[in-house]
């Protein structure tokens, strides 16, 4: 087994066992974002990066995952550690409905319906006070845990939801399915006539990608105990989000979790470090540079310039998406 | 030899009556206010290399995707086998058995050789979708299409970095791992110097050998004249004559269409 396999596998370890050793509260809340953005940044790329077509929706399923845990929780008392799968499923069905909509043609339609979304929940979690709480939003009850564990189940249910986002794109990534994606990411027309059925993908893709930020908005809303329309559905959610894939490498597996575990600690530590008078904008324009550095720098993002920088060390001529994409076929 | 296209009902009639794979029936298809198809009928034989020419602007390719579903006719049917396909998507007709190309020639030029040949799907199951993207037969027979069409070496060269006519070669080759009953070419010589014309053919009549039909869009009437039977005439958008190349070659309403442009 090389170098290259054992990471994931000692991450793994390191992630499991470092709340017995690190028990400040800062270092796992940074990491439990930094897991839950990695887990949303992932299933953003299924559709962003494997079918390239750009989601700006992310928010909005963010914030039914949060509403839907917290309204469960406060009328049904159903813990959101139980709700948290079905809420990934509400998503996911939700997700096929919309894509059902906006996905059965091509181009840029799609950014503008899921940004469109993302405001029409909002609106509706604002004026729907009957239900939602409005613009007072929602108190969920607090975990029944002594203060220094309450972050421990959060902690792992994050890094769990992060674990199976990367083993769902794994599995993509080498299936026919994904071939499908990166075929219509590629030329949609062509991959029509192959025999891809592109809405069916298409559809099929995005319910996935989007079920993740439907478990993370449930699950962060328990651990903050509180969501209101501008803290669930916040379009800074989105950004992030694409902004790490866009980092790490858009269309690759590990990309968005490379980006997730850059951007989130940056973030955190500007705004930490950042007088308290400009702190929560300063870490809004660290994004912005990152953006324009990217986009000038790095356009691929960070993993595939790697691999391209090493495949044409080691074999020139060789395709460069080979390694990354379908481990099998380009032996 | 078959001077006038079949009747839209006399077509439909053969195709039951005989082993015809593809039947095209009185399309018509205009963009705005012109009229590129008017009342397209003819049959494709199962087991023929089924030539289809005309000039320039005579319709040829959009009646192509009329068939593969990327247009949709304003009348008429398109029927494979018996089964119509006005209404489907692309993808579902390859699914009928249909491959095509495409006369600007279309691969998925950032994947590899390989990875080119592993994307068309002949049947799409759920559970095929979430199998390995490439499994023991399929890599076998990609890599027998490979070296059959001499792109076995190339297998992990990233598909745009081959040459103009590996291009052609890798389209074709892609297109029949799908196990397509019929595969339509859209102008396949366009652009080949004369041995990859001739190599070109002598995969087509080889394939053709062993039970795939072809229906072929060309210009290039060495390469009609010498490996289809029969041969389809468009012009102005219907089909004008059809028969075998000696009686086509002479047909005076064909002559004239060439020549009296």
């Amino acid at each position: 087994m090389g170098a290259r396999r054992i990471v994931p596998f000692v991450a793994l370890a390191l992630f499991l066992i470092l709340p017995i050793f690190v028990r400040e509260g800062f270092y796992l809340d940074l990491l439990l974002f930094t897991f839950m953005y990695a887990a949303m940044s992932v299933g953003w790329d299924i559709m962003g990066g494997y079918a390239g077509y750009v989601s700006l929706g992310t928010a909005g399923f963010f914030g039914i995952g949060s509403y839907a845990a917290g309204l469960l929780v406060v009328h049904y008392g159903i813990p959101v550690f139980v709700s948290a799968p079905f809420i990934g499923l509400f998503a996911a069905l939700i997700g096929a409905g919309l894509g059902w909509v906006s996905l059965r043609s091509r181009g840029t339609s799609f950014v503008i319906v899921t940004l469109t979304f993302t405001y029409v929940v909002q609106l509706l979690a604002l004026n729907l006070r009957g239900i939602t709480g409005g613009s007072s939003g929602l108190y969920l009850p607090l975990l029944a845990l002594p203060a220094e564990f309450v972050i421990l189940p959060f902690y792992y249910s994050m890094f769990a939801l992060l674990v199976v986002a990367i083993l769902v794109s794994l599995a993509i990534r080498r299936s026919k399915f994904g071939l499908g994606l990166i075929a219509i990411r590629e030329e949609e027309g062509k991959a029509d006539g192959s025999g891809v059925n592109t809405s069916l993908y298409k559809i099929l893709a995005f319910a996935i990608s989007v079920s993740f930020a439907g478990v993370a908005g449930a699950l962060h809303a328990q651990y903050l105990n509180y969501m209101d329309p501008d803290l669930a559905f916040e379009l800074i959610i989105t950004l992030s989000v694409i902004i790490m894939s866009l980092v790490g490498g858009r269309g690759t597996v590990w990309g968005p979790v490379l980006g997730a575990f850059i951007i989130q600690p940056l973030s955190v530590y500007l705004i930490y470090l950042a007088p308290s008078g400009i702190a929560g904008q300063v870490h809004l324009v660290a994004l912005g540079v990152v953006l324009v550095l990217v986009v000038m720098f790095l356009p691929d993002g960070i993993i595939p310039t790697f691999e391209t920088w090493r495949a044409g060390r080691s074999k020139p001529g060789r395709a460069s998406l080979a390694d990354e994409q379908v481990p099998g076929v380009a032996s | 030899m078959t001077a006038l296209p079949l009747t839209a009902a006399a077509a439909k009639e053969a195709a039951t009556e005989e082993s015809d794979c593809l039947t095209v029936t009185g399309i018509h298809k205009s963009f705005g206010g012109i009229q590129a198809l008017t009342d397209c009928s003819f049959v494709v034989k199962k087991g023929s290399i089924t030539a289809l020419i005309g000039p320039n602007g005579s319709g040829k390719t959009t009646l192509f995707n009329c068939i593969t579903g990327f247009y949709e006719p304003d009348r008429g049917q398109v029927y494979v086998r018996d089964v119509s396909t006005i209404g489907r998507r692309p993808s579902d007709i390859v699914h009928l058995g249909v491959m095509r190309t495409f006369q600007v020639t279309r691969i998925f030029r950032r994947m590899t050789v390989l990875e080119n040949m592993i994307v068309p799907i002949r049947q799409l199951t759920l559970r095929s979708l979430f199998t390995a993207a490439i499994k023991g037969d399929e890599r076998v027979r990609a890599e027998t299409l490979l070296e059959f069409f001499g792109l076995k070496g190339l297998r992990d060269q990233q598909a745009g970095s081959l040459s103009f006519g590996q291009q052609k070669l890798l389209e074709l080759a892609a297109a029949l791992m799908a196990e397509p009953e019929i595969v339509l070419l859209d102008e396949p010589a366009g652009g080949l110097n004369p041995v990859m014309i001739e190599k070109l053919a002598g995969h087509v009549r080889e394939l053709n050998g062993r039970g795939v039909t072809f229906l072929i869009i060309e210009h290039n009437m060495g390469f009609v004249m010498n490996l289809c039977d029969p041969v389809i005439v468009m012009h102005r958008g219907t089909v004008i004559a059809q028969g075998s190349p000696g009686a086509v070659r002479e047909d005076p309403i064909v002559l004239d269409a060439y020549l009296g442009d």
